[in-house]
């Protein structure tokens, strides 16, 4: 109905000039309110009024509003039969933009223009002079009064437009263009540790394409952004308004289609990635990866006549070979993480229902460090292990070897304290979480009843079973996990006396 | 108990309630240790901060904190109306009046939605600072790797206290937005319940307090999230306090939310259709709706890690599940984020269009993605637990859901760039701060996408990259915002100017240095350092050294501009030039009133809507008449009148 962005400039003449008279809806039930109304309107037709109907309720000005397309309606104010309320709902807060008057006869004074204006009263009579002309695009056009006026301006003010737009829109490639050489040449591999697992493959190209996708839209608007600040800023002193745009719904409707479609695109190639992380080799080698406050245990099952698996507390993985593991842990959260292989999983308490799996298949030897990504209290700063990738020669040579070593009580006292003790218990007499094992043997300890013990092999096993039954002076009850009694075997206990036996200073 | 004369100290609200405090406290304790005397349990232990003892046990502790807090409520006088009407006494309707005026009002309980808007912003703004003051002493730990002057126990109860208090700091700031702007942005002379909406925010005091609390009786361990079993198998008595603290806070939000909701549904004035509201009420809206829906799940779940500790009961460890607490932990927590951020990205879209002196570039889109986050933030909470071990097929939907937020989000962004395109743009200090929160919110949400994608939040999840992630969406959603909202309205408030220089030399130092610290934070999690660890490790100590020492000099500059905002707020309110109604030339209908705003609003003014609300550039167009002379007067009475007083002072 407006003349906005028409295509070529003088379609947008002729649009004007048909639009010259304007269109008016008089909505009133009283016949001498709507006759007196034409023909004061009709008095100026030199303006460009043209009354084209009159109706009495909201259904006929709806069925007007089809037929005769009105660009005014002028309501009675003062009619009970019509409902004001509801012309407002349907005619000013609906989409269309018509223009809606109230006029009431009570006074000369009551009108109100539902046009966005604020009006005095006053103003009615000179609004409805030239309320025709009061579409901002139209407006000095035709105060000119001047056929053709100002062409050359309007010309240039739109050339200027696209100008402005073509000019950030290549600042913006030029920006995002940088970004992503260097995301290219170097930026994304410095961003990311070193990969060393098959898993890290499909995770880092997703990183890359990331990376890359962020670099440009974060071009994109902070270059508009400070384009817009730069140029268009207000100077000093003036104190106009910027252009009246309230929007482009054909503009809203591409920016939410198109991020909807690269969103779904992303959580495509998001499932694709993860699937490719997930995938089972044949045959894998199987460690159980077992978390308690604040160390990691590795058992691996072996086929021996001795014992049917190994403890260890650095994790050996053969290189080039899909490793499962197993996570759970004796206490509370852990998270299996080595940033080298990208992938982590939490390690959950609870038993066999609660175990987790994660595949790693390393690609590099060397030596990395597993490291607890969830807050596991205390120590969870320090909750690391090593990690030693080394080929699978060498793996079995050092499995064969763990084996042998489970002969010795001592030796499988000192497993079992590397594997589970030693991140609150040490073996030089420093202070731990929990009391230091050197010397512990036919020590006296006070308890926090204030009783003494001497400690023997009953107080060890019963401490090792019965952990809160009693604590030694000074150190926090319910920090030791309760389940030692289950997991570890009577040679293993055993073995943890002969080993603390040992310690002596 | 209701004040009316001027008294001395001790008629002041927050000091009857902090007497109250103690005296609910030493009742409570009283009671479970009589109480286990008589049933012959042991009723004390040794006071033994090194063992986490503190002589009374956990219960008589909790029961303490309980009863410490419904004191501070009876004392502080914000229910006593209720008491009377249980009687059958009336109150005065309009019970403003009854209220003492001048700063000290500030410091009792008043049911004018305008001073508790205050008493929320100044409560948020202490709140903000201690919490950030918690992360200057661990992040002076972390300049440099090895440990220094912390211990691994104090640090942990830092971060954890710097998460949580910052939390409610977030909640208070939203809760100072909403109260005093929603009244009056809709037409209205106060909140739909006054009485709620001060029991709604002075029971945050106490929660505060036994939140605080925590730091005595052994410190936190939890990070705030408070996992079971680690929060449940935590030998120190703080987690109990730490749990009832948030607890109460929550429950501030839901009856705030309710409040606000009631408020817009029920009270807009003649005209205010939806589509008409300041976009700042369409945001208070959605925040409100999440916040009146989903905190109870935060409460629960941490009420049943509480009853875990205190009764032996076993949600979530022995035959429960940990996976089942980070689900109801999450289903309130992920939709909080946008409780966090909505009434920040209103605050843009509100300042804007008055800066720019152009329309909010596609009013109703920016006002439906509200809605569209915040209905989109309901379903994608498991995206918190890539990693959890859940069941794995559920990370895929979870991941589509999560990524659809991108949708309405950028919607967001579109809009505030094709505002400012063409705008003629002021500097001014509000004006700055929103141009800030927009490109730090930017940086937000463009670093989200990795962690919503499964595999990639693979390698982030529990990084600092994460760390990094939310710092720039709470800062670009609530942080710069909520600046540019204080200075935006401190005129309207105050009655006075702040000082231009002092704001801009806040946003100059700010700006940057909150650059560094977030993309420092996130190149460290990328390279592999892991969250809430005391401690860099050791194996990245050299890659990531300078960039640890920076991010700890650039908090150190956060604080200080932060200061610099104090004291030019203090001394401004105190000295600074007398404000003009409206100063910005903003269409919005609060700056038609003077400043400061007087005690009823628009009284008997009435309030009608005439136009839109940001038609800058549209010449002779208005947002709202409050002019009596072109009120028609056989008009039956605007609804807000209906509420306002028969005469105002």
């Amino acid at each position: 109905m407006l003349c906005k962005n028409p295509p070529i400039i003088n379609d947008f003449y002729k649009c004007m000039t048909e639009q010259l008279s304007r269109r008016v809806l008089i909505a009133s039930s009283h016949p001498l309110f709507g006759q007196g109304l034409h023909r004061l309107l009709q008095e100026r037709r030199q303006a460009g009024v043209e009354v084209v109907g009159m109706v009495a309720t909201v259904d006929e000005a709806l069925a007007a509003l089809d037929q005769l397309h009105p660009d005014l309606i002028i309501v009675d104010y003062d009619d009970q039969a019509l409902n004001r309320d509801e012309f407002l709902a349907r005619f000013v807060e609906g989409e269309s933009k018509l223009r809606v008057v109230l006029l009431s006869l009570h006074s000369p004074q009551e009108a109100i223009v539902y046009d966005r204006r604020t009006l005095a009263a006053s103003q009615i009579d000179n609004w409805l002079e030239e309320w025709t002309y009061l579409d901002e695009t139209q407006k000095p056009l035709i105060k000119q009064g001047d056929e053709i006026p100002k062409v050359e301006n309007r010309r240039r003010s739109v050339m200027k437009k696209y100008i402005h737009i073509v000019v950030a829109a290549v600042l913006v490639v030029i920006v995002a263009a940088g970004l992503i050489f260097w995301l290219e040449n170097g930026g994304t591999a410095a961003l990311l540790p070193e990969a060393a697992s098959a898993q890290a493959e499909p995770i880092d190209q997703l990183f890359g394409l990331e990376f890359k996708v962020i670099a440009f839209l974060f071009a994109l608007i902070v270059v508009m952004m400070v384009y817009s600040m730069v140029v268009f800023r207000r100077k000093k002193g003036d104190l106009t308004d910027a252009e009246h745009i309230e929007g482009n719904t054909k503009l809203e409707i591409t920016w939410t289609a198109i991020p909807l479609a690269a969103v779904l695109f992303f959580a495509f190639l998001g499932g694709q990635s993860l699937a490719e992380t997930l995938r089972a080799d044949p045959q894998p080698e199987i460690v159980n990866v077992i978390g308690q406050k604040w160390q990691w245990s590795f058992e691996y099952p072996v086929d021996s006549v001795a014992v049917d698996k190994i403890a260890s507390p650095v994790m050996y993985m053969p290189v080039d070979k899909q490793s499962i593991l197993y996570l759970s842990s004796r206490d509370i959260i852990h998270s299996f993480w080595v940033p080298e292989f990208r992938v982590k999983q939490d390690a959950l308490p609870g038993g066999e229902n609660m175990v987790r799996t994660l595949r790693v298949t390393p690609t590099k030897e060397g030596t990395y460090y597993l490291r607890c990504a969830e807050l596991c209290g205390q120590n969870h700063t320090n909750m690391i292990a090593e990690v030693r990738v080394v080929s699978q020669s060498e793996f079995d040579a050092w499995l064969t070897g763990e084996v042998a070593k489970l002969s010795d009580p001592v030796a499988i006292g000192q497993n079992v304290y590397e594997n589970n003790c030693k991140a609150c218990h040490t073996i030089d007499g420093s202070k731990g979480v929990g009391p230091s094992w050197l010397g512990l043997y036919g020590r006296e300890e006070t308890l926090t009843d204030g009783t003494t013990v001497v400690v023997d092999e009953a107080y060890i096993i019963e401490s090792i079973i019965n952990t809160n039954a009693k604590i030694v002076a000074g150190y926090p009850a319910g920090v030791m996990p309760q389940n030692y009694g289950e997991v570890l075997t009577e040679e293993q206990i055993n073995g943890v006396i002969e080993y603390i036996r040992t310690l002596v200073p | 108990m209701n004040e009316q004369k001027k008294g001395g100290f001790f008629s002041i609200g927050l000091v009857k309630g902090i007497l109250g405090y103690v005296v609910g406290m030493v009742v409570g304790l009283a009671l479970v240790t009589v109480l286990r005397m008589i049933l012959g349990l042991p009723a004390t232990t040794p006071w033994d901060p090194q063992a986490k003892t503190f002589f009374f046990v956990e219960g008589a502790w909790v029961a303490g904190a309980l009863l410490g807090t419904i004191f501070f409520i009876l004392s502080v006088g914000v229910a006593s109306d209720w008491f009377k009407w249980m009687r059958g006494v009336e109150t005065p309707s309009h019970p403003q009046d009854a209220f003492e005026h001048g700063a000290k009002r500030y410091l009792s309980a008043s049911f004018d939605h305008k001073v508790i808007g205050v008493q929320y912003g100044f409560t948020s703004l202490v709140v903000f600072m201690l919490a950030g003051f918690f992360a200057l002493i661990f992040r002076t730990e972390l300049a440099a790797p090895g440990m220094q002057y912390l211990n691994l126990d104090q640090y942990n109860t830092m971060f954890t206290l710097h998460g949580i208090v910052m939390i409610v700091a977030i909640l208070l700031g939203v809760g100072a937005i909403s109260n005093y702007l929603v009244p009056l942005m809709i037409g209205a002379n106060d909140m739909a319940f006054p009485r709620l909406n001060a029991f709604a925010f002075w029971i945050n005091v106490p929660a505060a307090v036994t939140l605080l609390s925590s730091i005595l009786l052994g410190g936190l361990e939890t990070g705030w999230t408070g996992y079971p079993p680690l929060s449940q198998t935590s030998p120190s008595l703080g987690m109990s306090m730490f749990f009832w603290g948030v607890y109460f806070a929550g429950m501030s939000s839901i009856l705030g939310s309710l409040n606000v909701i009631t408020t817009t549904i029920r009270m807009r004035a003649k005209g205010m259709g939806y589509f008409r509201m300041p976009i700042l009420v369409w945001t208070a809206l959605a925040t409100a709706m999440i916040g009146l829906t989903a905190t109870q799940l935060i409460g629960l779940s941490f009420q049943m890690v509480s009853f875990e500790r205190l009764f032996g009961m076993t949600f979530f460890h022995l035959e429960g599940n940990p996976i089942l607490f980070q689900h109801l932990f999450w289903f309130y927590s992920h939709p909080a984020v946008y409780v966090f951020v909505l009434v920040g990205l209103g605050t843009i879209s509100e300042l804007l269009p008055v800066f720019a002196r152009k329309p909010l570039f596609g009013y109703k889109w920016v006002a439906l993605s509200a809605f569209g986050i915040a209905l989109v933030g309901f379903l994608v909470w498991a995206h918190h637990m890539f990693t959890s071990g859940m069941e794995s097929y559920l990370r895929v939907p979870f991941m589509y859901s999560t990524l659809l937020v991108a949708v309405p989000t950028g919607i967001k962004f579109f809009s505030w760039v094709g505002t400012l395109w063409g705008g003629k743009l002021s500097f001014e200090t509000p004006s700055l701060f929103v141009l800030g929160a927009i490109s730090i919110f930017l940086l937000g949400g463009l670093s989200g996408p990795p962690n919503g994608t499964v595999s990639t939040d693979l390698h982030l999840q529990d990084t600092y990259w994460i760390v990094g992630h939310f710092h720039a969406t709470m800062f670009g959603g609530f942080v710069f915002p909520f600046f540019a909202a204080l200075y935006y309205w401190f005129p309207k408030v105050s009655g006075r100017m702040y000082n231009e220089k002092l704001g801009k030399l806040h946003f100059f130092l700010m700006l940057p240095a909150f650059y560094v610290q977030s993309l420092g934070q996130m190149q460290v999690g990328l390279l592999g350092m892991r969250r809430r660890i005391a401690d860099y490790d050791p194996a990245l100590a050299p890659d990531i050294q300078l960039t640890q020492l920076l991010i700890t000099i650039a908090a150190f500059v956060i604080g200080l501009s932060v200061l610099i905002a104090v004291v030019n707020f203090v001394v401004s309110a105190a000295r600074g030039k007398v404000a003009v109604a409206n100063p910005w030339r903003s269409r919005s209908p609060e700056f038609m009133l003077p400043s400061p705003i007087p005690v009823h609003n628009y009284g008997d003014h009435p309030f009608e809507v005439i136009g839109e609300p940001y038609d800058y550039g549209l010449a002779g167009s208005a947002y709202v008449s409050i002019d009596p002379e072109r009120a028609p007067k056989r008009e039956e009475p605007p609804a807000v009148s209906a509420t306002a007083p028969a005469a105002t002072d």
